[in-house]
């Protein structure tokens, strides 16, 4: 039970290669039931398995204010069982049929999901759905649960000695805004979470039209739809809470952390630009998805060469967009300076770079880009468990089946002069962070 | 108004008898009904479904190479037109490394994607990005590893990409000198997360001056030193047809295969000369060492004891008994102990090793500095009790159910198959092993995961290095 934050979209998009345009990304069909729960399936039957994932469009930025860690407490209590099953028969029949069942919670969502064999698919189903409607929350439960997020919470963010630095710097990326959160709750939030708070969300966002059920694997369409009716169909949509309100940022402002840490033995830096995102401005993410894999994607980026290869000012350099969120998209740009190179210096180096970088873009180079991005797509018919992750935060988002398979169409139709125009606006008229985390005795 | 009802009544016992009969019934086919419909029923469910066990039916062949007689085993699978090969040179990893080359098998990793004698690193990974293609390499503890994913379209270029890197490397300075800086960084990153840092200090004390013991980066006074050189000795030593084992998978022929085999790798030195690695002594007595380190969040141990090699007799009972005390999932013993009913930890696990020269049983867990200590006494305890009264017959066969129910999980893409394929043949697991594997599991009977819980759980007997704020006593 782990908190991501798109990390899924970002792997498979940045690292995969590819081969002339196909029509096919996932071959993905989509259907909703009349209670509002939108079903995807992409068939794969390489194997008899199957990943299943339910994904509730609500997280951490659907908190009531000083609730942190509301969504993801709840997301652990969905194991401890239901009125009709108890919390350790849930577990002990996903195990006795060999599920691997997990679940996740971030900023914009929280989905539940397992990886299965085909012939135990109607089982897990109907705990799913049961859970859906049925959750008991009985408060011995709920203190355990609660002692084991903070427990999390301590492993995996509090070990982690850049910690202090990642969460000041999300501060003051998202200032007002409701992205501003940790999406484990602060260890005063953690303690002070209510039974009720954690039942309140439950009802107010768990509801059929709220979710999205993602089957990747060895099923047939016809097949996923009559189990989807059977298992989901009689489940009535409940009236939605309020999510929240995302507030406008103010674009051209400039934030900066500096900070140092004890336990850090060598500096790095980030510079994040508040981005588009499919839900903010549609017609830009194609556009900065390119720019990203020209600038800053791989070692044959512009940025690698200029600032690894030839300045030396770097030894590892990197830009990644994502634009799969509820509210703004995130672009960034983040490097580790070389000995006797200074965070400062580098970052002026990077602006330098990125300026000359679209300066020197021209329609070959672009192509070039396009051809990587696109000969490599293929490969994601290869892993129904990673089509499922991918189908999942897309259609989470609000991404059609259509919007989703015409990737490499959207890839291909993108003009060079569109990217100069939208790289170059998001560089200079959006909300910029820069964070540098030091090493003690240096600054 | 009972009263009036009963008063105008006669025969009243007749009829209450009658109405008791009647509710006794009402009552026993309520109690059917619910069961079977209303109550949840996985045995119901599972009957019911109209989605029945198959077997995954693709079956490995082995493949010799025409010219060369180069083996390897391949599944031929066409969901996707796409090839991965999986591929090792056995015993040229890490452990193998002179004392004084510390790191050379990580660094002639890194350094052989970049670039051959007739491109340059930049050109090269131009290549593989416009014709999407993944070659990586990587130094285990005990073997050299290698993998290679293609499109079906573009597998010509990629087997003249591999068979060049594997021939012809370019190691040249200016890359090396590149590659050196990043692993001085990453000397500096490893030792900065206490996880990281555990690690480091649990091989040490472990394995001592054994080579498990060393840095899995190297020693930089070495590297520092390293030239084209010493990479290609590295490579001519090492890496040669005699301790190279491959698996593959994906939309290629058995036939077409053989030709590639030869093609790749039919020019590589027929022979190694890779040095003798001892086994490591270790006296798996319970001892403790802790490190003092105030800045992580939690105490955070690691511990391990004997384990067995993969083709022990006792593999197969230990797999299921160690999946009971502290396998994968929330229901495991440990877990079920110090996570499930005390909220005292978010994860404590255990697992199997399989490193050639000391095969462990390993685990860990990490817990808060206040709630630590009662941690680690569940662990002892658990442990112990485990080792001396073993598992009980629905443990195991729920075990053995989860083990076969989720066999074919492992199956999703083409690396993961490629990879199967080849530790089959690293393990002398056999061409037939993926038809056989739920048999040998089906075959564990309770007697024997105990016998082998006592035989390795032993009172106390596991090493564990522990990192964070401890009290002095």
């Amino acid at each position: 039970m782990v908190n991501i934050k798109n990390i899924i979209f970002l792997g498979l998009f940045a690292c995969l290669l590819s081969q002339p345009v196909q029509a096919k990304l996932f071959g993905a069909k989509s259907f909703t039931l009349d209670n509002g729960l939108q079903v995807v399936v992409a068939e794969n039957h390489k194997a008899p398995i199957v990943k299943y994932m339910l994904w509730y469009k609500a997280g951490a930025v659907d908190e009531p204010n000083g609730k942190g860690g509301t969504a993801h407490l709840l997301e652990h209590l969905m194991f401890r069982g239901t009125s009709k099953v108890s919390g350790a028969m849930f577990d002990d029949v996903l195990k006795k049929n060999g599920v691997e069942s997990n679940a996740f919670t971030s900023l914009d969502f929280t989905a539940y999901h397992h990886v299965l064999d085909i012939s135990k698919l109607e089982l897990v189903m109907a705990l799913e759905a049961d859970r859906m409607e049925n959750l008991q929350i009985t408060p011995e439960n709920f203190s355990l649960e609660r002692d084991i997020v903070y427990q999390e919470r301590k492993q995996v963010v509090d070990n982690n000695p850049s910690a202090p630095f990642t969460e000041s710097y999300r501060k003051i990326l998202w200032q007002e805004h409701p992205y501003n959160r940790s999406v484990s709750g602060t260890e005063n939030e953690i303690k002070s979470l209510t039974l009720e708070d954690v039942q309140n969300f439950y009802n107010g966002f768990y509801s059929p039209d709220n979710a999205i059920l993602v089957l990747a694997g060895d099923i047939d369409f016809q097949t996923a739809q009559v189990l989807a009716q059977k298992y989901y169909g009689e489940i009535k949509k409940r009236p939605l809470a309020a999510k929240a309100k995302f507030s406008k940022i103010k674009p051209a402002m400039q934030s900066k952390l500096e900070m140092t840490l004890p336990q850090i033995n060598t500096p790095r830096l980030i510079k994040t630009y508040i981005a588009p995102s499919f839900n903010t401005d549609k017609n830009a993410i194609y556009d900065l998805t390119v720019f990203s894999k020209y600038l800053g994607e791989g070692e044959t980026s512009e940025l690698y060469k200029d600032l690894v290869l030839k300045q030396k000012k770097t030894i590892s350099v990197s830009s990644s967009y994502d634009y799969t969120s509820r509210s703004y998209g995130l672009f960034s740009i983040s490097a580790l300076p070389a000995d006797g190179v200074s965070p400062q210096e580098l970052e002026q180096a990077i602006d330098a770079s990125v300026q000359k970088a679209l300066r020197e873009m021209n329609i070959d180079k672009i192509n070039n880009t396009k051809e990587k991005m696109l000969s490599g797509l293929v490969y994601l018919q290869d892993n129904p468990f990673d089509a499922a992750d991918t189908l999942g935060v897309m259609s989470a988002v609000g991404m059609s089946v259509a919007d989703i398979e015409n990737h490499a169409e959207h890839i291909k139709q993108v003009k060079y002069q569109d990217i100069k125009e939208t790289a170059t606006k998001m560089l200079s008229q959006t909300f910029v962070a820069t964070g540098i985390l030091n090493p003690k005795g240096e600054n | 108004m009972p009263y009036r009802r009963r008063s105008k009544t006669s025969g009243f016992l007749s009829k209450t008898l009658k109405l008791v009969v009647l509710l006794a019934l009402l009552g026993l086919s309520g109690k059917y009904l619910y069961k079977q419909y209303i109550c949840f029923n996985p045995d119901k469910i599972l009957s019911e479904s109209v989605l029945k066990e198959k077997t995954f039916a693709v079956k490995p062949v082995e493949v010799v190479s025409p010219k060369y007689k180069i083996k390897a085993y391949l599944i031929e699978e066409k969901t996707a037109p796409i090839i991965s090969f999986s591929f090792m040179f056995k015993g040229a990893g890490r452990a193998s490394e002179d004392k004084d080359k510390q790191g050379i098998s990580g660094v002639t990793a890194a350094m052989l994607t970049e670039g051959t004698r007739n491109l340059t690193s930049q050109e090269f990974k131009e290549k593989l990005e416009n014709y999407a293609i993944g070659i990586s390499f990587s130094s285990g503890l005990d073997d050299f590893s290698g993998s290679m994913i293609t499109t079906s379209e573009h597998q010509e270029q990629a087997y003249a990409l591999l068979k060049d890197v594997l021939l012809h490397p370019r190691f040249a300075e200016e890359d090396l000198t590149r590659t050196k800086l990043q692993l001085q960084k990453a000397f500096l990153l490893q030792k900065e997360h206490p996880q990281s840092i555990l690690n480091l200090n649990f091989a040490e004390y472990l394995y001592q001056d054994h080579p498990y013991g060393r840095n899995p980066l190297g020693k930089w006074e070495d590297i520092s030193k390293f030239n084209a050189q010493d990479l290609m000795n590295f490579m001519q030593t090492h890496l040669s047809q005699n301790n190279l084992l491959i698996g593959v998978s994906g939309d290629i022929s058995a036939e077409s295969l053989g030709h590639v085999l030869d093609n790749v790798f039919g020019s590589l030195p027929k022979n190694t000369a890779i040095g003798f690695v001892r086994n490591p002594e270790i006296d798996f007595k319970m001892a403790d060492k802790n490190i003092d380190f105030a800045a992580g969040g939690q105490n955070i141990t690691r511990f391990a004891a004997k384990g067995v090699s993969r083709n022990d007799e006792d593999f197969y009972p230990l797999y299921v008994a160690n999946h009971i005390f502290g396998g994968s999932g929330l229901s495991s013993r440990l877990s079920k102990a110090a996570r499930e009913e005390k909220g005292l930890t978010y994860s404590i696990y255990s697992y199997m090793s399989l490193a050639d020269k000391s095969p462990l049983l390993q685990g860990g867990f990490s817990s808060t500095a206040d709630k630590y200590a009662e941690v680690k006494n569940i662990l002892q305890q658990v442990w112990n009790e485990f080792g001396q009264k073993g598992a009980s017959d629905e443990e195991v066969k729920n075990a053995k159910e989860y083990l076969l129910s989720s066999y074919n999980l492992r199956f999703a893409s083409v690396a993961n198959l490629s990879e199967i394929l080849l530790f089959m043949q690293k393990d002398n697991l056999g061409l037939d092993f993926l038809q056989k594997r739920n048999t040998y599991i089906q075959n564990i009977s309770t007697k024997k995961v105990n016998e082998a819980a006592k035989k390795y759980f032993t009172p106390n007997g596991y090493i564990s290095v522990n990192i964070g704020s401890f009290a002095k006593n």
